[in-house]
C-alpha cells in the first residue's frame, strides 16, 4: 500500500527508485483465478485441510480460499514466535496487502488527531488535520474513493467518486437510526471506482464491474491497489526499477557520514547476498516488518536498533478492537432485491464519546455491516428435500442483516515486538517475538461495541437479534501498527512529523509504524496520504542538499 | 444418448478432470458416468475415488439424489455432487470428522437394510423415506458436531450450488455485473435468485 505510493512520488520527482519486494512478482492484469467461475474453483471454494496447515495463521481470519490463496503467505515456513496470541497477516508478493485489502477509506478526523495530547495518552501527534488535509484529497483524486458527503466532524468528507446505493433494506435501517437513536449511517466508503477517474493517469484501469470479486485481484483495474495504480504510474516514469524476491533485512548506517547509506538483502531463492546503496530510504514493509528490520540494524550508534534512541521501537502496537457486534433476520422485503455484486457494505461511524456523549471509556468505534438475502446455506439445516427443495432453491431467500464493530486500540508500551536471535527462521534471520493484548479501555468498549449493535437492530424492528461475540486477538483485523511512532519529541518517538527517522534523517518510515494514535476507521488512506506527503518531503530535503 | 446428454456427460468427464485433480482418467470418467446414470449404482473403482469406497461412493451418490433429484432442473447426480463430496470429504476435514462421516455412513446402509434389503437395492420410495427419518431424526438432535446426515446434505448443496449447472439453471448467474443496483423489483428481474 505505501511502497507503491512512495515509488510513483518519488519517481515522478524524477528520483531514480528501486522498489524491493520480498516476495513474488504480480504485475497487472495477471491475476491467475480473476476471472474464474464458481465451477472452475476446487473444493467448492472451500479452504482445504493442507491450506489450513500450511496457512495456519491466515486460516484464523476465513479469507483464504482456492481463488486468493496466492495473496497469502505461507505461514508455516515463516514462523514468529507469539506470546500472546497475534495473528501477523502477511502477503508476500508485489502489491502485498493493498491486493486483498478491503478497499474501505476514511479520513481520520481533526478529533482522532487531538485525541492524545488532550487525554494525555502516549504522545502527541506532531501533524494536525489540516496539514495533511491537501494530501488525503491528493492520493482520493488518484486512488478513486467512492463515498457520500455527510458533513460529519468525526469523519472528514473526500474528493468522492459516487456512493455505491445503499439496498431497500439498509435505506429503511438508516431511516430508524436516524429517527430512533439520532445515529447516522452511511453507504461504505471505499476504493472502488464506481465512474471513471477524475483523472488521466491511470490509462489501465476501468470502473468498478460490481463482480465483488477483489480479493483476487481486478483484471478491470477497479479497485485500487499498488499493482494496479501506483506502480504502473512509477513504471511509466522510466525511473522505477522494480525487484522481487528480495529481502531486505538490515538498514546499512554510516557512522562516519551518520547516515544511512543503503540496505542489505538476502534473495529469497537462492540466500544470494547483496548491498543495494540509496541517497534517501524509504520504509514501507508493514509496521511489523519495518520494526524487524529496523530491530535487526544494530551499530555502535545504534545498539538497541535502528533510530532506536528513544526505547520505542517495536512498540505501542496497535490494531482495531473486533470483539463482535450482532446480526438479525428481517421480516418482508420480500418483493425486492439487488443485481449486481456490491464490493462494500454500510458503516456506522462513531458516535460514542462524541459530542455530548461520555463513556466510561475513552475513544469510540464504528460498524461495517451489509443487509443481504439469504444464499444456499439456509437449507443446510432445513427439513425439505426432493421436489420440494428442488422449488425452493428458485425462490429468493429471506433478508438478513448483520454488523461487526471496529473500535480504537490505545497504544501501549508494552504492546510490543522485538527479536529473538537464538530462534532463525530459514534464511538463518532471527525470529520477531509478538506480545500484545487488549487492555482495560478496550475491554469496556467491547460491551458497549456488542449491545449497541444488538440495540440498533432491533430499534429497527429486526427480529432474531443475535449478539455476535468473537474472541478477538491483536493482529486479526490485520491493521497493526504503531511501532515506530511519529512525535515531536525524539526522546520519546522514532519518527518525526515528515515520518522522518529522528536520529537518521534520509531514512523515512510510511507505512502503518508511524501511527501515535489510532483511531476506528481503516487505516490505510491515511498511510497513503503521509507517504505521499513524506515522499514530497524527501525530494525537496535532497534539493536543498540536507539530506 | 441424445445431444444434450451428450453434452451433459462431456460437462461432468471435464468436471471430474477438475475434481480429481485435472489429468482425466478411465477410471476417474466410468466413476462419474456411473455415478450420474440412474442404473448403474453400483460402484466407482476405488482407484479413482479419494476418499469413499466404491460401496460408500454408491449410496452417497443416492441419497444425493434424494436430497437433490433431477426435476425440471439437474439433480444432484447431474451436477457432479457425488464425485464433488468424495472429493470434500478428502481434502475439507479434519481426520475426526471424515471418521465420523464414516461411521455414520455404516450406520445408516446398516439400519436402513434392517428390513432385509440393502439400501441401493430398495424401491426408489422406500429409499427416500428413509432418508427423510434419517434426515429429521438428525435435524431432531445434537447438530454439534455434524452427523453425517447433515454432513451429506451440507456438502450436496455446496457441490450442487457451486457447479455450473446447479448455478445457472436455479439463479441469474451474472459473471460481470457492471453495476449494482441497491433496490430492484422482482417483478423485473429475470430469475428471482441472483448469484453473489
Amino acid at each position: 500500500m505505501s511502497g507503491g505510493w512512495a515509488a510513483k512520488e518519488l519517481t515522478e520527482k524524477g528520483l531514480k527508485t528501486l522498489v524491493l519486494e520480498r516476495g513474488h512478482m504480480v504485475r497487472h492484469p495477471d491475476y491467475p483465478t480473476a476471472t474464474k467461475d464458481p465451477w472452475d474453483l476446487p473444493y467448492g471454494n472451500r479452504i482445504t485441510q493442507e491450506t489450513r496447515r500450511r496457512k495456519y495463521v491466515w486460516a484464523r481470519t476465513g479469507y483464504p480460499t482456492p481463488a486468493n490463496e496466492q495473496w497469502f503467505v505461507e505461514d508455516i515456513e515463516n514462523p514468529y514466535v507469539e506470546e500472546q496470541p497475534f495473528d501477523w497477516l502477511r502477503a508476500y508478493h508485489v502489491g502485498g496487502r493493498s491486493m486483498h485489502w478491503a478497499r474501505q477509506s476514511y479520513r481520520f478526523s481533526p478529533m482522532d488527531f487531538e485525541a492524545n495530547a488532550k487525554e494525555g495518552v502516549a504522545i502527541p501527534w506532531p501533524v494536525t488535520y489540516d496539514e495533511i488535509a491537501p494530501w488525503y484529497d491528493k492520493v482520493e483524486i488518484f486512488a478513486g474513493i467512492s463515498g457520500s458527503v455527510e458533513g460529519l466532524p468525526q469523519l472528514p468528507d473526500g474528493k468522492f467518486l459516487p456512493p455505491h446505493d445503499l439496498n431497500c433494506v439498509e435505506t429503511d435501517f438508516q431511516k430508524a437510526l436516524a429517527d430512533k437513536l439520532q445515529r447516522k449511517l452511511i453507504i461504505g466508503r471505499v476504493a472502488n471506482l464506481t465512474a471513471p477517474l477524475t483523472h488521466n493517469e491511470s490509462p489501465q484501469r476501468g470502473t468498478c464491474q460490481a463482480r465483488n470479486l477483489c480479493i483476487r485481484g481486478c483484471p478491470f483495474g477497479g479497485y485500487f491497489s499498488s499493482v494496479s495504480a501506483t506502480l504502473p504510474s512509477a513504471e511509466r516514469t522510466g525511473n522505477m526499477t522494480l525487484k522481487a524476491d528480495q529481502i531486505v533485512y538490515e538498514i546499512i548506517y554510516d557512522n562516519d557520514k551518520g547516515r544511512a547509506t543503503g540496505v542489505r538483502v538476502l534473495d529469497a531463492n537462492t540466500g544470494a547476498q547483496t548491498d543495494y546503496f540509496a541517497k534517501v530510504i524509504f520504509m514501507c514493509a508493514s509496521s511489523l516488518a519495518s520494526a524487524y528490520i529496523m530491530l535487526n540494524s544494530t551499530s555502535s550508534r545504534f545498539p538497541n536498533g535502528f533510530g532506536n534512541d528513544s526505547g520505542e521501537l517495536g512498540c505501542n502496537i496497535m490494531d482495531h478492537n473486533k470483539p463482535g457486534g450482532s446480526s438479525a433476520t428481517v421480516e418482508g422485503y420480500l418483493d425486492v432485491a439487488y443485481t449486481g455484486r456490491r464490493p462494500n457494505g454500510f458503516y456506522i461511524p462513531r458516535y460514542r464519546n462524541v459530542g455530548k456523549d461520555k463513556r466510561n471509556y475513552l475513544r469510540g468505534f464504528g460498524y461495517q455491516g451489509r443487509a443481504s438475502r439469504s444464499g444456499f446455506g439456509r437449507f443446510n439445516d432445513g427439513p425439505l428435500m426432493g421436489a420440494d427443495l428442488k422449488k425452493a432453491f428458485k425462490e429468493a431467500g429471506p433478508w438478513n442483516i448483520g454488523m461487526t464493530a471496529f473500535g480504537e486500540i490505545l497504544p501501549n508500551h508494552d504492546n510490543h515486538v522485538r527479536l529473538d536471535r537464538d530462534k532463525k527462521d530459514k534464511h538463518g534471520l532471527p525470529l520477531l517475538v509478538v506480545n500484545a493484548v487488549v487492555r482495560e479501555n478496550e475491554l469496556r468498549m467491547q460491551e458497549d461495541m456488542r449491545n449497541d449493535a444488538a440495540e440498533m437492530l432491533e430499534a429497527a424492528g429486526f427480529k432474531n437479534v443475535t449478539v455476535n461475540s468473537d474472541n478477538f486477538h491483536v493482529g486479526n483485523s490485520i491493521h497493526e501498527s504503531g511501532t515506530a511512532r511519529m512525535g515531536a519529541d525524539p526522546k520519546k518517538s522514532v519518527l518525526n512529523k515528515y515520518n522522518q527517522v529522528h536520529a537518521c534523517k534520509n531514512v523515512y518510515v510510511t507505512d502503518g509504524s508511524f501511527m501515535p494514535s489510532f483511531g476506528c476507521q481503516n487505516p490505510s488512506l491515511t498511510y497513503m496520504a503521509f507517504t505521499a506527503r513524506a515522499a514530497n518531503h524527501a525530494v525537496e530535503e535532497l534539493k536543498k542538499g540536507s539530506l | 444418448m441424445n445431444e444434450p446428454e451428450m453434452m451433459q456427460r462431456r460437462e461432468i468427464l471435464r468436471r471430474a478432470a477438475w475434481l480429481l485433480g485435472g489429468a482425466i482418467s478411465a477410471p476417474a470418467a466410468l466413476a462419474v458416468l456411473q455415478g450420474c446414470s440412474a442404473k448403474q449404482e453400483a460402484g466407482a473403482p476405488a482407484a479413482a475415488l479419494k476418499f469413499l469406497t466404491a460401496a460408500e461412493f454408491a449410496a452417497v451418490a443416492e441419497i444425493a439424489e434424494i436430497l437433490i433429484p433431477k426435476t425440471d432442473t439437474s439433480g444432484a447426480k447431474d451436477a457432479g455432487v457425488p464425485a464433488f463430496i468424495d472429493v470434500a470429504l478428502d481434502g475439507l476435514y479434519p481426520a475426526e470428522d471424515q471418521q465420523r462421516f464414516r461411521s455414520g455412513l455404516a450406520e445408516f446402509t446398516t439400519a436402513a437394510a434392517a428390513g432385509g434389503k440393502p439400501f441401493l437395492e430398495q424401491e426408489p420410495a422406500a429409499r427416500a423415506d428413509f432418508v427423510r427419518r434419517s434426515l429429521e431424526s438428525a435435524l431432531a438432535g445434537d447438530r454439534k458436531p455434524r452427523p453425517f446426515m447433515l454432513m451429506t446434505r451440507e456438502l450436496a448443496l455446496l457441490g450442487y450450488f457451486t457447479s455450473q449447472v446447479g448455478i445457472t439453471e436455479n439463479m441469474e448467474y451474472v459473471p460481470v455485473p457492471t453495476a449494482y443496483h441497491g433496490c430492484v423489483p422482482l417483478s423485473q428481474m429475470k430469475k428471482p435468485v441472483y448469484w453473489e
